[in-house]
């Protein structure tokens, strides 16, 4: 007889109120293999995964673990039967050091005293064997998010997980530390761990799965190996129907230069120059990609034009030959600027408005939403309704909470905001980082539209694969200079991996 | 044996005086000593009036200072009055004060400076009303309020004198709270007598009446800088006696008797009778006329009376000093402030 | 004005600091523990008061200054109870809890007070250190060394207790299992949830200690001051929760600022009793401890971030 599966669920079905989140799904795992669970947000990845870690019940179903029928009520019983997981937004404590955070909720060989030593030294033989380097001491607000990362698996594997499930763990890391990952799993499921793998970064899931389960709208929809597939196979069976992967881009000629930045030097937050001396031209019609590892000072760059930190002197921004430099946001984006930041959760909309609230965030004091000094709510319904059917927001209601919305609907819905200002300029800030790829394709599509209208479009992104299906020409930022631009056609992505590396 | 009857002369002389100058304040006298030992519970006197009365004041009926004062001197008219205590929020005390109208008392007694303003306000609302408040010098011009104020520096200048005999060149610590209205005044007219008696005083205004840490603190600086006796006022002032205590310095209190804090270091307290200017009142009011003057306690007319320790162990000629002081402090003859 | 900044005023200023600032230092140091783990106590005063009655009548009863602490304790103890049942379990709001705790706490003591007691009467302050009955006459040589016999033996054992506590409480913060739990929960209690630690638990047990110390402050407060009153402590809770910001959230940066208040307030009043301070700037001398705090809090705040989690309440979903 085979080995039977590390993980076995089986028949899993759970319904909330208004929604089949997992209909009848089977999955297993085995140990030593990868098993990726593609699917779009809300497809019931989530759930299912919350139910193997125990903060759901399942309404039928079983799973087992090994073979045996598994009861798991708990995080801490999930952990006991030696299930980890990588949560998308890290369980970390950021202020304790990297050995606290792996001890936490463990008991002490010394009893009520902490016993840190020990655990470093086990954490270091982890370490080791893996190839995580991290210092067990250092807290972990001074470490990168890919070596929070890393924590967060070493805590898995110091309570000797046999099967960890990472949530869209490369949503954050920068192409270098994917790859570097990568290894580290490799050489987990050398040691036998079986590894559930959740992403919607099609090539990723290509390059490391041994299997692929597909789930649409709660329900298994394919079943697959790498070898027996490809990306436009996988986006099709979790968008249920033809995607377009790479967008077509008609011919556009050039126009004039719409933003122009000229010497612009910032500072960052800890005083140091961000962004040193850089001159950019964005034309109509086209789209100019900034690719880079996050933290060369595309952040302060953005920021600057968006009017929301200061230049340095000597530095000029303009929007059609408008003076920008020393003007505020409100002033920036009456000159023509649509922002879609990178934080939108931060920066782009306010988690505890409902979605009408945010459509209509920065243009409330427009007129023709007023009947004397009053809201003219009827207005505001139609204005919002219209903006959420064209912009295709996925959304309960327009009274819904905008918090309770998934990444893609929320960056939808900044998008709709954003472009319906009619711009001159937009601002793109990672558009589609952590959004699903049916929302991912209608923002670039969306994108594209706008430059072939003659609007100018500055893309900052780290996904060198949007950057190569969008840009017309992509300058590469290192250390807050720009160290090269390209025409789109003369790119190769080794070339820009190289520049994006300082090389 | 010849002192002896000099001094009895003298005595029988003194009280003479004192009759004659209190004209017409009846059976008032401006000094008492305790028998030691004795119970310090005020008796209830015989009733002066039919009319209700209420009290509203700012701190506890029983602090033994400002407030306890008040109730006391009530008690003493034999009237037995509603009480609202610990209304140190002016708003309160203005809702209560109201209250006690909107009820149709008679006499509503706000035992605070503090309440002047919501006096002003409520008093033109209840004209059959009276208001007797203080202390204040001056009744705001409102017809149907009274005030009253102590003049209570003339209680401390003998009591400063008495303390300058004990201290000398040692000094005299004085814990005050907030530099105003009746504590100003106090420890001025102290200071003036100490200065007069050869002494001198350090003070140091807490600036907070009810801070007992505070004022504990600032008595033990004083104990600490070798001072021989030590005064003080306020609420807060029960800290600054356990110092005294803890230190066996002798104090002088006023506004109440503090021999129930200090035992016998209590050398003597500045009273304040309320009951001499509230029984005038109480006889204009029930004359037709509800307010319309401010009247001060004084050694002369008994509002203030300096209350001997009798445990305290005083030198009989200070003692007599400080009755010749009061002589003259009533005759006009030492200014104490 | 021979006396100015003689040693001897300066040891005596600094030793009126240490006996000032230990009610302060006891109940901030409670407070500490609880703003760790997420929660803020804004009744300290309130509990600080309930302590000192206890403690205060205790003694009137029994004599005992033992027995009295130990009452402030279980009424801090008590109230903690309280005020943890309904802020981790029924997930109320901290800031008017709290403030719930102290009106409570004001009104309620008082009430005792009035009930119990009546008239204010002494009863024996806590005795210093060479005082105590049995060991003191090892200290009582101690007493008399110049500078360091004032400034370090003169003090009651609850003076000792207060300031033993401080590596105390950062021993439980930083190197026990329960106080990486309280770091972890007042941080990132979804964090903690996920690896089992038991964040209403934590959180309740934190409470418990912060309210019982606060307990033992009032108690430490009226027993020093041999005397209760209405509102006795006038404040000292709500300035012990500024110091733990003041403090940022460190034992020992608590201890620095309860010392530094006591330090203004008792300079002040030593040197305006000693003709230091003239009588004219008695007014501003007496914000000099509010100022300063403002001023630190103001300079500090922009630096120091504090508990994550502070004043959040924590629910799985």
């Amino acid at each position: 007889m085979e080995h039977a599966p590390l993980l076995t669920m089986r028949n899993i079905t759970k319904t909330f109120p208004g929604v089949l989140a997992n209909d009848d799904v089977s999955f297993d795992v085995h140990a030593g293999e990868v098993h990726t669970l593609l699917g779009e947000n809300g497809a019931g990845k989530s759930t299912l995964m919350k139910i193997l870690f125990g903060l759901y019940q399942p309404d039928s179903g079983e799973i087992r673990l090994r073979g045996e029928v598994a009861s798991i009520t708990s995080p801490t019983s999930a952990i006991e039967q030696r299930v980890g997981m990588v949560h998308q937004h890290f369980m970390l404590v950021p202020t304790l050091t990297v050995a606290e955070n792996v001890a936490l909720g463990l008991p002490s060989n010394r009893g009520f005293r902490t016993d840190l030593d020990a655990v470093s030294e086990r954490i270091l033989e982890i370490s080791e064997q893996y190839g995580l380097s991290v210092d067990p001491s250092i807290e972990i607000w001074k470490l990168s998010v890919g070596e929070r990362q890393r924590v967060e698996i070493i805590k898995a594997l110091y309570r000797d997980a046999e099967l960890l499930v990472l949530d869209e763990p490369t949503a954050v890391l920068t192409p270098q530390e994917v790859d570097d990952l990568f290894i580290i799993l490799r050489q987990m499921t050398a040691n036998g761990t079986g590894i559930i793998f959740i992403s919607h970064k099609l090539h990723e899931v290509l390059e490391l799965s041994d299997r692929i389960t597909v789930l649409r709208n709660g329900k298994v929809t394919g079943d697959t190996t790498p070898s027996e597939t490809n990306r436009q196979q996988l986006a099709e069976m979790m968008v249920g129907r033809e995607v377009k992967l790479a967008p077509d881009k008609p011919h556009v000629d050039l126009g004039l230069a719409r933003l122009q930045l000229r010497d612009v030097s910032v500072k960052g937050d800890r005083g140091t120059m961000a962004v040193d001396g850089v001159s950019l031209d964005v034309h109509a019609g086209e789209i100019v990609g900034i690719a880079g590892v996050s933290g060369n000072g595309q952040r302060e760059l953005a920021e600057t034009i968006a009017g929301l930190r200061p230049a340095e002197s000597g530095s000029s921004v303009t929007i059609d030959d408008a003076d920008l430099t020393k003007a505020g946001p409100a002033r920036t984006r009456a000159a023509g600027l649509a922002y879609v930041p990178e934080e939108r959760m931060k920066d782009g909309a306010v988690g505890e408005f409902e979605v009408s609230e945010n459509l209509l965030l920065i243009n409330h004091g427009d007129p023709k939403f007023r009947r004397g000094p009053l809201f003219d709510f009827a207005k505001i319904r139609e204005h919002c309704q219209r903006l959420v059917d064209q912009f295709s927001v996925k959304t309960p209601s327009l009274e819904t909470p905008t918090s309770s919305l998934s990444g893609g609907n929320i960056q939808k819905l900044i998008m709709a905001r954003e472009l319906d200002s009619r711009p001159s300029v937009i601002l793109a800030a990672q558009p589609t980082r952590g959004v699903d790829i049916g929302a991912a394709e209608y923002i670039h599509s969306e994108l594209i539209e706008q430059r072939n209208v003659g609007v100018a479009i500055l893309m900052i992104s780290e996904d060198l694969d949007e950057v190569l299906g969008l840009a017309d020409r992509i300058a590469v930022m290192f250390e807050g200079r720009i160290v090269t631009v390209i025409d789109r056609e003369a790119a190769t992505r080794e070339a820009l991996g190289l520049a994006m590396a300082g090389g | 044996m010849k002192a002896k009857r000099m001094l009895k002369l003298f005595a029988v002389l003194f009280a003479m005086t004192l009759t004659a100058a209190a004209c017409g304040s009846g059976d008032s006298t401006s000094t008492t000593t305790s028998e030691c030992g004795s119970d310090l519970a005020v008796a209830a006197g015989e009733s002066v009036t039919d009319l209700s009365v209420a009290l509203v004041a700012p701190s506890a009926k029983d602090d033994v200072a400002f407030t306890q004062s008040m109730v006391d001197s009530l008690t003493r008219l034999g009237i037995e009055p509603q009480i609202t205590d610990g209304t140190f929020v002016v708003e309160e005390a203005a809702a209560a004060i109201r209250g006690y109208a909107e009820d149709g008392i008679d006499i509503i007694v706000a035992h605070g400076t503090q309440y002047g303003g919501s006096l002003a306000e409520i008093a033109p609302d209840f004209p059959e009303t009276s208001f007797i408040w203080g202390t204040s010098a001056d009744n705001q011009g409102i017809a149907n309020v009274f005030a009253y104020y102590p003049e209570a520096d003339q209680g401390g200048y003998v009591n400063g004198l008495i303390a300058a005999s004990i201290a000398g060149a040692d000094g005299i610590g004085v814990v005050g709270p907030v530099e105003a209205g009746d504590a100003v005044a106090y420890i001025e007219g102290f200071t003036l007598g100490a200065e007069a008696g050869g002494s001198s005083t350090s003070i140091v205004y807490t600036n907070s009446f009810s801070d007992v840490a505070l004022a504990t603190t600032t008595a033990e600086a004083h104990a600490a800088n070798g001072v021989a006796v030590l005064t003080g006022t306020s609420q807060s002032a029960v800290g600054a006696v356990n110092v005294a205590t803890a230190n066996d310095l002798p104090w002088f209190g006023t506004q109440s008797n503090t021999e129930a804090w200090s035992s016998d270091l209590t050398v003597a307290s500045q009273v304040y009778h309320w009951d001499v200017v509230l029984a005038d009142m109480i006889e204009k009011i029930e004359g037709g006329t509800l307010g319309g003057e401010a009247m001060a306690l004084t050694l002369e007319n008994g509002g203030l009376v300096m209350e001997f320790n009798g445990c305290y162990d005083l030198d009989s000629s200070v003692k007599s000093d400080a009755e010749a002081a009061i002589a003259d402090i009533i005759a006009g003859e030492i200014v104490t402030k | 004005m021979s006396q100015f900044f003689t040693v001897s005023v300066l040891v005596a200023t600094l030793a009126t600091a240490i006996k000032f600032a230990v009610p302060y230092l006891l109940a901030a140091l409670g407070e500490t523990i609880g703003q760790r783990s997420g929660v803020l106590n804004l009744g300290v005063d309130g509990t600080m008061l309930l302590g000192a009655f206890g403690g205060y009548y205790t003694v009137i009863q029994t004599g005992s200054h033992l027995q009295g602490i130990l009452v402030g304790l279980g009424i801090g103890l008590a109230v903690g109870i309280v005020y943890a049942y309904v802020t981790v379990f029924l997930h109320a709001q901290q800031g008017i809890s709290g403030i719930g705790i102290f009106l409570f706490g004001l009104g309620f003591s008082d009430l005792l007070f009035q009930e119990l007691v009546g008239t204010p009467k002494p009863i024996r302050p806590l005795p210093t250190l060479d005082k105590l009955p049995g060991v003191g006459r090892i200290f009582e040589p101690l007493v008399d060394i110049d500078i360091v016999g004032p400034l370090l033996f003169d003090h009651n054992l609850m003076t000792y207790m207060a300031f033993l506590l401080v590596p105390a409480t950062t021993w439980l913060l930083m190197k026990t299992t329960f106080g990486m739990n309280v770091r972890a929960v007042g941080e990132n209690p979804q964090a903690a949830d996920s690896l089992g630690v038991s964040v209403a638990k934590t959180r309740f047990i934190a409470i418990l200690i912060g309210s019982s110390l606060a307990g033992i402050a009032g108690a430490t407060l009226s027993l020093q001051l041999a005397i209760f009153q209405h509102n006795l402590t006038n404040g000292i809770g709500f300035i012990a929760v500024a110091l733990v910001y003041f403090g940022a959230w460190r034992p020992r940066w608590v201890m620095a600022g309860a010392l530094l208040y006591g330090l203004v307030t008792a300079t002040r009043i030593r040197w305006q009793s000693l003709d230091i301070i003239p009588q004219g700037a008695s007014d501003i001398a007496a914000m000099a401890p509010a100022i300063i705090t403002i001023l630190a809090l103001v300079l500090l705040a922009s630096r120091v971030r504090g508990p994550a989690a502070l004043t959040r309440p924590f629910s799985r979903h």
